[in-house]
């Protein structure tokens, strides 16, 4: 990280004092003004809403969140939440602050299944022509969209995907996480975006959230269930939904998935050490949402590096499932190239259409992204 | 001479004098050329209307609506004409007697009073409407030439037009505010205040141009007065993608006049490379967007989503580049007229439009030559301004009225000269 230069920091010291206590996160003059002016807003507003005598002045209150901010805190735990979409996502310390590229994959992620949700939608009418087109304008009373969000945190993709899928599908979608922190702060971001009016109503009875170990392979001891339990109750529910529909197809009904996506853990323990991971991230954010956990039980994954474990698992779940679209966040294009080699070793490569994304130059730049170290996503497509 | 008789008894209310002097001063008639084109378009009106009768179809309803008010006032026109024909032959008539002379002598007198009035609305009803006349809009404010003084002012202007939109209920907010490096404030680099009413294009288009200020800044030590100038731009706030019913509006159809090509935009976010994802938690959300055919330039800080700051730079992005296309084509009319009209009727956003003089507490505007001596009130976005604003759209379509007729002459001289030539064949 290049040094500031004294001449900046004693610019912005004459402009705000607070300015040079910003600058050491920011590193540039024009984002540590655009936090200052954030956090002023901040410091005034809970000034105005607590009682004024309980609380210290807002000037006082001011320089004491900028110094906790130079120490690295992150802003978004200091604001008490984040922009992601439309939706205003809460952050609370011990729960990953949602990132601006999740916000992009989501975005694409659900673009690809509305585009797929329609094709089909469309193949449908044309086998069944004499039924008119009522099937076109009742779209919210077909078959639900099963979409499943692993590691989901503050519950961000989860809550962004309905708010954007919701006009046109009707939805089933479950967040699944291990920290019980995570699911209860994902169950008050869905209450505190319906109540904002940035969710539809819809939301709360289509939206699950659920704590699962999704490494775990057998039953743990320490009572956290494991995905196998959970996916187990999940299609039950589904087949007593659908019981009169089992008379039809006397076959036993196939575990189905329209999406599943994940932002799993993926730093290497290496990269957690030697400055790739920024301090504030390091020391403020939890370790569990970012390096996955060395798991011994694990023999068989021998070539799988211990910083993609959680691709091996949810791979496997992703082909058990039968997910139609399965959308993995990557921490940059090496980790990108090695979830796709594990993929094209675990199911046969013909029935599936594989890509990196955002891969072509124009869209990397569109989205904002940089070509060398930024993350990636790896969009797998079963045809 | 009836002109001068009928100003003659008017009294003069206030200093819109000049203005109001301009605006009547068209001769009583209609000339015929733009009477044949109402007529056309009344034609066209009935011809609309009836087919509306029989089945409905919003395309035609839109434009039989555009219609209804010349054809309207076409019908008012030809009344008012027909009864003070038939009211001059009953005076003509030696038959009539004393009692219903007198009062047909003053009917006529009111009937020639309402004459000059119609025409006029008559001749503005055939202003071909501005293309951006129902969209709400963006107000771009920058300093000019001035310095910090400049930027003082700007402020003072943002704040001018905030109080007027929200007073006349247009619902402004601010989209953009960048002030100047320092401890103050109210030093503006640059604003955008998005009023989101439809139609607010149209009562704000009179404040594009550039703005003078004339006082002892604060910053004066010595009492000097300084001149120094604020640009104000306004731009056409299109609705969100998609929803727009009207075609020619729709900025996601590749054949529409204000389509703008993903591909010739540059999209840099202003943040250093490095790793991404997990591994930082950057706060930087700024965008700057780059039009490179036109080398058009708009970048946006000030909310904490990247995705806002982002639809906010493409809203503003488009809004500048379809002014500046609508402008072009304006441009390209004006070439064609000069011709007709011997010189330059329209003043561009270069060009300085008003003053605001402290030391007189004087506001003229320079097209209509409008004067205020009431300066505080215009500032505050009070009546003042509202009747400054009014002045300048009476003289924008009186400006548009003569173009309109050179445009028209220029037409029937051609087919005449186009005519004689097959005569001649």
């Amino acid at each position: 990280m290049p040094r500031i230069r004294p001449s900046t920091l004693i610019k912005a010291y004459q402009e705000n004092p607070l300015l040079p206590l910003l600058l050491k996160e920011c590193r540039t003059l024009e984002s540590a003004r655009n936090e200052l002016r954030w956090l002023r807003e901040h410091a005034l507003r809970t000034s105005q809403t607590r009682q004024p005598q309980t609380t210290t002045p807002w000037r006082t209150y001011l320089s004491s969140i900028c110094r906790q901010r130079s120490r690295g805190y992150p802003l978004q735990y200091i604001l008490g939440d984040q922009p992601f979409g439309d939706l205003e996502i809460l952050c609370r310390p011990g729960v990953l602050i949602p990132r601006p590229d999740t916000e992009s994959y989501v975005l694409q992620a659900a673009k690809l299944v509305e585009q797929i949700a329609l094709e089909k939608l469309s193949g449908n009418k044309e086998d069944k022509e004499d039924k008119e087109d009522s099937d076109t304008t009742n779209v919210p009373q077909s078959k639900p969209l099963q979409i499943l969000d692993l590691c989901t945190g503050t519950g961000c993709i989860t809550l962004l995907l309905h708010a954007l899928l919701s006009p046109r599908f009707n939805l089933r979608i479950t967040g699944i996480d291990i920290s019980p922190a995570a699911l209860s702060l994902a169950r008050k971001n869905l209450a505190h975006n319906l109540q904002a009016g940035h969710l539809t109503h819809r939301a709360s009875t289509d939206i699950k959230f659920h704590r699962a170990d999704i490494m775990a392979v057998n039953p743990s001891s320490n009572g956290t269930p494991t995905i196998e339990n959970l996916l187990g109750e999940y299609v039950a529910a589904e087949e007593s939904d659908h019981d009169h529909e089992r008379d039809q197809d006397s076959s036993p009904r196939e575990l189905e998935c329209d999406l599943l996506i994940s932002n799993p853990p993926y730093i290497s323990t290496a990269d957690f050490r030697n400055g790739t991971t920024a301090r504030s991230v390091r020391l403020f954010e939890p370790r569990l949402a970012l390096v996955p956990a060395p798991r011994p039980h694990l023999t068989t994954t021998a070539d799988v590096r211990p910083e993609d474990i959680f691709y091996d698992r949810i791979l496997d779940i992703s082909y058990r499932l039968r997910s139609k679209v399965t959308v993995l966040e990557c921490g940059d294009i090496q980790q990108a190239e090695r979830v796709v080699s594990m993929h094209t070793s675990m199911a046969p490569p013909a029935e599936f259409r594989v890509q990196i994304w955002p891969w072509a130059e124009e869209d990397m730049a569109f989205y904002g992204f940089h070509s060398s170290g930024g993350s990636r996503c790896v969009i797998i497509q079963r045809v | 001479m009836l002109q001068c008789g009928r100003f003659m008894r008017q009294p003069l209310r206030f200093s819109l004098q000049p203005f109001l002097r301009r605006s009547l001063h068209t001769d009583l008639g209609v000339s015929p050329v733009l009477l044949t084109r109402a007529r056309l378009l009344a034609a066209e009106h009935a011809k609309l209307s009836t087919r509306l009768a029989d089945s409905f179809d919003a395309k035609i309803a839109k434009r039989a609506g555009e219609l209804a008010p010349s054809a309207a006032i076409l019908k008012e026109w030809d009344t008012a004409n027909e009864s003070i024909s038939e009211l001059k032959a009953l005076l003509e008539d030696p038959e009539t007697d004393a009692e219903l002379h007198s009062l047909a002598t003053e009917d006529l007198e009111t009937s020639r009073q309402a004459l000059p009035s119609l025409s006029d609305r008559l001749k503005k009803s055939l202003i071909p409407r501005h293309p951006f006349a129902d969209l709400p809009c963006l107000v771009e404010i920058r300093p000019g030439a001035g310095g910090d003084e400049a930027g003082l002012f700007a402020y003072e202007m943002m704040r001018m037009y905030m109080t007027l939109c929200s007073r006349k209920g247009l619902r402004p907010t601010i989209l953009k505010q960048d002030v100047e490096d320092g401890p103050s404030e109210d030093r503006l680099l640059e604003a955008v205040i998005e009023v989101e009413a439809d139609g607010a294009y149209d009562i704000l288009r009179t404040e594009s141009g550039v703005h003078r200020v004339q006082r002892v800044p604060a910053t004066e030590t010595k009492g000097r007065t300084h001149t120094s100038a604020v640009s104000v731009m306004v731009l056409p706030s299109f609705p969100e993608s998609g929803s727009a019913s009207d075609h020619a509006l729709n900025f996601d159809d590749p054949t529409s006049d204000y389509y703008i090509d993903p591909q010739e935009v540059r999209v840099e976010k202003m943040r250093a490379g490095g790793a991404g994802g997990q591994h930082v938690n950057k706060t930087e959300s700024a965008i700057r967007l780059t039009h490179i055919p036109t080398n058009t330039v708009v970048s946006m800080q000030d909310e904490r989503s990247q995705h806002a700051n982002r639809r906010t730079a493409w809203q503003m992005l488009r809004a500048k580049i379809a002014e500046a296309r609508q402008e072009a084509r304006e441009q390209e009319l004006v070439q064609l007229r000069r011709g007709a009209m011997g010189g330059v009727a329209k003043m561009g956003r270069g060009d300085k439009i008003r003053t605001y003089n402290y030391g007189q507490s004087r506001c003229t505007d320079h097209r209509s030559g409008i004067t205020l001596h009431n300066l505080d009130d215009v500032l505050a976005g009070g009546d003042g301004l509202e009747s400054v604003m009014d002045s300048v759209r009476t003289w924008i379509s009186d400006r548009e009225v003569e173009a309109m007729v050179a445009e028209e002459m220029a037409k029937a001289e051609e087919q005449e000269k186009k005519e004689a030539k097959q005569r001649k064949k």
